[in-house]
């Protein structure tokens, strides 16, 4: 089994990503609330529905193209420290796909690869600092392992959302050290990271997503 | 929520709008939610920005002698790199511009990405990042102690070294002379309500307030019952004059109202203030008592020293004209 996932199929990724924020306001802004300043969800909930809402326009683009555009609106439309993390993750996106007219398993666990490691360079964090780098880290890691060892992607493709799930959850027990949470380093432990379970979000979508779409090889 | 707004998704256009009309002196570049000055002025640029929710910071602090451009993100979240990027543009006479960043994750990546961005289009930019609040323990592998009210008096000592015909390294210079000799600490009475969430980001009891409180509703060093207006200036004072050394010195005190504290209260805060400080031997050269960085409508206060030199001296004195601060020369 395989996927191909071109402009059109990311854009109606986005759209499911940008339902399933709107649909979560309260809990994102509790959990929040208890480390941060309570905005990550206004932040994360106006971009994604301003870049779904220009999804008409963007699924026309190239792969590429598309990934730049995302990216720049994450850095006006967002702003704060996800706009421009999100933005340098999706313009480190578009540098990889020049030329690619689709995605494929192996091609999306490299956009993954370069968004964490575009995360990680510009946030100057690492994993264990209590970000949403605790989730897409180790869901990156099981994507890559599981394709070099030739796993079934109906088996490959759900170990990657419980990783980041998974991965989320395991902020509980950090002592954040970056972002507005770290002014209370003891109290944001047994919090969970706000900003990793949003990313948890979107890789599970985006796991549900490709496993919908498993086509044979 | 009872706040005067249209619709929470337009409250930062919608007062960059209000600040244009009120100010015959700044002019708003809607596209980016820049504010500049009206005339470009031949000298340093300097831009600052941020968060909205800080008002008057920082739109109301563009005008002669003190910044060139604010760039406004959205409630309590930095602006984008690319705003930042086209306020630098707006701004830029050829002599440089001198960014001045609060000390937040947020806006360090933004601004230093915009410095980027910028530089790759020939533009000489350097910046500095004030970082003033003692609440937060300093260290280089967190993020930090965040720039919260001090940040005034560095627009306002930079802004008049620019006014004065300083070269780009000589204006940095002043702005991290200010970063070095300015500590402030805040307090807190309750949360204030982001007007796209609704509701308060937490409760305090209804004799509770909290110590070392932030900016953004993010919590302090410690929950304590209310006191009385000379305990709370010891409180706040103690921890300033622990954390830097002002014996002997004179200082420019700013007792800063969050938004939601009656100016009465912020001056009977200050005449405790003051009474400290000269029993300390500390001398009041210049004091500010009002509201110069908020925090929506939060009640509490933050209290800022700067220890000054006759240059810091002369460059506070210098006019200013602005939303946020105007004097005449002193």
């Amino acid at each position: 089994m395989t996927f191909h996932m071109d402009s059109k199929n990311y854009m109606e990724y986005i759209k499911l990503v940008s339902k399933k924020i709107t649909e979560s306001k309260d809990y994102i802004t509790e959990i929040d609330a208890a480390t941060g300043d309570g905005d990550h969800w206004v932040n994360m909930n106006m971009g994604f529905t301003a870049i779904a809402n220009s999804s008409a326009e963007l699924e026309n683009l190239k792969l590429s193209d598309m990934f730049k555009k995302i990216g720049k609106n994450f850095i006006s439309v967002v702003g704060g420290s996800s706009g421009v993390l999100y933005g340098s993750a999706y313009l480190e996106a578009a540098k990889l796909t020049a030329g690619a007219s689709h995605l494929t398993p192996e091609t999306l666990c490299g956009v993954l690869e370069a968004m964490t490691n575009a995360i990680m360079q510009r946030g100057n964090a690492k994993p264990g600092d209590k970000t949403m780098i605790d989730s897409i880290y180790p869901a990156v890691q099981t994507f890559r392992l599981g394709l070099e060892e030739g796993t079934d992607l109906t088996m490959l493709l759900p170990a990657v959302k419980q990783s980041a799930i998974d991965g989320a959850e395991s902020t509980k027990n950090m002592v954040a050290v970056k972002g507005r949470a770290y002014y209370q380093a003891d109290r944001s432990i047994s919090h969970i990271d706000p900003g990793a379970v949003t990313m948890s979000y979107q890789i599970g979508i985006l796991m549900d997503y490709a496993l919908e779409h498993l086509t044979p090889a | 929520m009872k706040k005067i707004i249209n619709n929470s998704n337009d409250v930062v256009k919608e007062m960059l709008q209000g600040m244009e009309k009120a100010s015959p002196q700044i002019r708003y570049i809607k596209e980016h939610d820049v504010i500049v000055r009206t005339k470009k002025a031949d000298k340093v640029a300097i831009l600052s920005g941020g968060g909205s929710g800080h008002e008057p910071a920082h739109g109301g602090y563009v005008g002669y002698g003190m910044l060139d451009a604010a760039v406004a993100g959205n409630v309590f979240a930095s602006p984008g790199a690319d705003a930042v990027v086209k306020g630098i543009e707006a701004v830029d006479a050829g002599k440089g511009v001198l960014l001045i960043i609060k000390n937040y994750s947020g806006d360090i990546m933004n601004f230093q990405m915009a410095k980027e961005l910028a530089e790759m289009d020939g533009a000489q930019v350097e910046y500095v990042v004030v970082k003033d609040d003692v609440a937060v323990p300093d260290s280089t592998y967190s993020a930090g102690r965040r720039g919260i009210a001090g940040t005034v008096f560095v627009h306002k000592l930079a802004g008049a070294k620019a006014e004065a015909g300083g070269t780009l390294a000589e204006v940095k210079a002043v702005a991290q002379k200010a970063i070095d000799n300015v500590r402030s600490m805040g307090t807190s009475m309750a949360s204030c309500v982001l007007p796209g969430v609704g509701k308060a980001g937490f409760t305090l009891g209804e004799d509770e307030i909290e110590i070392g409180m932030g900016i953004h509703n993010e919590p302090g060093l410690e929950r304590t019952t209310m006191k009385r207006a000379d305990e709370l200036a010891k409180i706040l004072l103690d921890r300033v004059l622990e954390d830097y050394d002002y014996s002997g010195s004179e200082v420019a005190v700013m007792v800063n109202g969050l938004g939601g504290t009656p100016l009465m209260e912020l001056y009977i805060l200050y005449n405790e203030v003051e009474k400290i400080l000269s029993r300390q031997g500390i001398t009041v050269y210049r004091s500010l008592v009002g509201n110069f960085m908020t925090s929506l409508e939060m009640p509490g206060c933050s209290l800022s020293l700067l220890k000054l030199d006759s240059e810091m001296k002369e460059l506070l004195d210098a006019p200013c004209s602005t939303l946020g601060w105007t004097q005449f020369h002193v």
